[in-house]
């Protein structure tokens, strides 16, 4: 079969140089990820035997299991979650990025290229536990606060649903000033001077061009913050102590706690499908305001 | 910005743009020199150099998107050195057309007068307008990324006419078209501008461009503007060995300045070659010289002939209406020089031929010069 590949090869070769080489890796990744997602959807449909590892035969009680309040209340407040995380990381995310893309001084850009790309090689289990020393009764931010006297009492920052959210901006944030970073600096320089030459001020300039230019990466950025989020365990558990319920402690509790493996893979599966459902209305919603914006 | 204080006749006699002593450097390194130049109303003015030589540095500073180290600029009565870009009325023609990509073509020429706050309805019909003078009226509602380069160039010019701007800039516009769709564009140009009677500043590098376009052009090198004058003085009469080189062939020769009896003569090569005395005066130039002679000014004789400087000829290329001889020559500076033979005489490689200069209009330039 040598002359097929060969012919796949020259074939692909005269437009695409190695594309079919470049591909390949990326197919198998893609058939492992499908086989994975399709063991979970048929564990999803199979009974719970207690007591048993292996799973009983087809039902659809697993979903209907879901529709429970304790269910439905994490839903929520994955939802609340990864919405106060992808809102705050992106407006936290997006001064530091122009910063990054157009300050003047090097020691700047530099300054804010590496302070926000470090705790990436730091791992959520790591970052989680400096938070936990941040953030607890007698953690700098309580210290701090009580010392200064703006409060009398030390503020419960651990195992609250604000204390989760502080800790994942954190971790969600470096790939968010990446992502717009580079949305910004793929925006033409001479755009900006082009509009100022119109008669248009710095202000004007951002919100007509900057903007609109910068907000399909805007959108991806915030997307990712969103799924980041969502899928995020350590920190929802470590910080969270289990008084902050979000699907994916959830799963673990559920699948490795009772060993319900069916009800685990519904529940995961519910969850893929409520972000691809958030994000989809995302980014619809987007749209549609940039087509506002144009006219 | 008032003028109160000035004559009415002051006020009119400023020109378009002055440029009073303005300097420009980025960290260490000078990227405009000292430089001062008046544009006329109307007037077409064009920057001519090198890459890296500084023009689009100037072109910034007059636009205002640089600040001056030190001088002042002036827009008509007013002194802008210190206006920002927005408030200096200035439009911009860039080569890459910077049309606002999320915009259609009448949103992009629309821009300028929604931040003037033009109404609706005067704004449209000067847009159709605009529209209307670079041929794009059945455009208005297409985006930028669905024409082609030369149309984009013209949103990008109606966009920059549409606020009637003090100044056109455009900075090396045509140079990313092809060479027949540049040639149109620049008979286009050249049309709407002398149509309008726009100040326009034009950076290019390419000679034609230059010299086939403007009112003056004003040749630039490392940051220095060298020779401002029409585009036949910078032709035949330029100021330097720079000047002489970058606009147009040239051919150098090696030359001594030898006067006897009121008459001038040079010594190219051992030949003695008479010169006109309208030519500057010798007594201003150091005996060692460097003539520079045109390919139009240098003839083909016979090798024999006693004022013919002797050559060979190493390139022949048909060029269809001429053939153009590259000979070498020893009291040739590159040791090579061009002409073109009209007559097509079928010369061949290794054929010695004597190069008989013209008498009038050749240009002599001190020998320590630098050669563009
Ligand atoms: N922002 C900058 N920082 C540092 N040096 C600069 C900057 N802009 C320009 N220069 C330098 O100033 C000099 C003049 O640059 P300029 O862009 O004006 O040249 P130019 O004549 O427009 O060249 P080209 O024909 O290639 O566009 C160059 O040597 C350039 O390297
Ligand atoms: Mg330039």
């Amino acid at each position: 079969m040598w002359w097929s590949v060969d012919l796949f090869v020259v074939k692909t070769m005269s437009k695409r140089p190695f594309l079919g080489l470049f591909a390949s890796p990326a197919t198998l990744v893609a058939i492992s990820i499908v086989a994975a997602l399709l063991a979970i959807f048929q564990y999803s449909l199979r009974a719970y035997v207690p007591g048993s590892l292996r799973p009983g035969g087809f039902t659809i009680e697993n979903f209907a299991v879901l529709w429970k309040p304790m269910f439905r209340k994490a839903f929520l407040t994955t939802f609340l979650l990864c919405f106060w995380t992808a809102l705050l990381t992106l407006l936290a995310g997006f001064p530091l990025a122009y910063a990054m893309v157009r300050s003047k001084s090097s020691l700047v850009r530099g300054g804010i290229l590496i302070t926000s790309l470090t705790p990436m090689f730091l791992g959520e289990v790591i970052r989680t536990y400096s938070w936990m020393i941040v953030l607890g009764k007698q953690g700098i931010i309580n210290v701090c606060l009580l010392r200064l006297g703006v409060i009398s009492e030390p503020i419960s920052l651990m195992f609250t649903t604000t204390g989760v959210v502080i800790a994942l901006v954190h971790f969600t944030l470096p790939i968010v000033i990446i992502m717009i970073a580079a949305a910004l600096s793929h925006i033409d320089w001479n755009l900006e001077k082009a509009a100022a030459s119109l008669g248009a001020g710095r202000v004007r300039i951002f919100f007509t061009v900057t903007l609109p230019l910068a907000t399909p990466g805007l959108v991806a950025a915030t997307s990712t913050a969103f799924s980041w989020t969502f899928s995020a365990f350590a920190t929802p558990q470590m910080i969270g102590g289990g008084k902050v319920q979000t699907i994916s402690t959830l799963v673990y509790q559920v699948g490795f706690s009772s060993f319900n493996m069916p009800l685990a893979a519904s529940l995961s599966l519910a969850g893929l499908l409520f972000t691809i459902a958030v994000l989809t209305l995302f980014n619809v919603g987007m749209r549609k305001i940039e087509k506002l914006g144009d006219c | 910005m008032s003028s109160d204080h000035q004559s009415s006749e002051n006020v009119s006699a400023r020109p378009a743009v002055q440029i009073d002593g303005v300097t420009k450097s980025f960290g260490n390194t000078p990227a405009l020199e000292p430089c001062w130049m008046k544009i006329k109303r109307g007037e077409f003015l064009t920057l001519l150099g090198p890459s890296g030589c500084g023009k689009t540095t100037l072109l910034n500073l007059i636009a205002g998107f640089l600040e001056a180290d030190n001088g002042e600029l002036f827009l008509g009565e007013d002194l802008v050195t210190q206006v920002p870009p927005h408030k200096r009325e200035i439009g911009i023609v860039f080569q890459n057309y910077a049309l606002f990509p999320h915009k259609t073509v009448a949103q992009n020429v629309e821009y300028g007068l929604r931040t003037r706050g033009v109404p609706k309805e005067e704004s449209r019909a000067r847009v159709k307008e605009a529209l209307s003078l670079v041929k794009l009226e059945n455009f208005a509602d297409r985006k930028p990324r669905q024409m082609s380069g030369g149309q984009q160039q013209r949103v990008a010019l109606a966009r920059a006419l549409v606020i009637r701007p003090r100044v056109l800039l455009l900075d090396e516009p045509f140079s990313a078209l092809d060479r027949n769709l540049r040639v149109s564009m620049q008979i286009e140009l050249k049309e709407i501008q002398t149509k309008l009677g726009l100040t326009t500043i034009f950076v290019t590098h390419d000679q034609n461009e230059a010299l086939s376009m403007s009112d003056r052009i004003a040749v630039m090198s490392r940051g220095r503007v060298r020779h401002v004058g029409s585009p036949q003085e910078i032709y035949e009469h330029p100021k330097d060995l720079f000047v002489a080189t970058f606009v147009g062939d040239t051919n150098l020769f090696r030359a001594r300045i030898e006067s006897s009896e009121g008459r001038t003569r040079l010594d190219i090569g051992g030949r003695k070659v008479e010169i006109s005395s309208e030519q500057k005066e010798p007594r201003d130039l150091p005996s060692a010289v460097i003539v520079a002679a045109r390919p139009e000014q240098c003839s083909l004789t016979s090798v024999e002939s006693p004022d013919a400087i002797p050559a060979t000829v190493a390139v022949v290329v048909y060029q269809g209406s001429y053939v153009e001889l590259y000979l070498e020559c020893e009291a040739a500076v590159h040791g090579r020089i061009m002409m073109r033979d009209v007559s097509k005489s079928f010369f061949h490689i290794g054929d010695k031929v004597g190069i008989r200069l013209a008498t009038k209009g050749l240009n002599i330039f001190g020998s320590e010069q630098e050669i563009g």
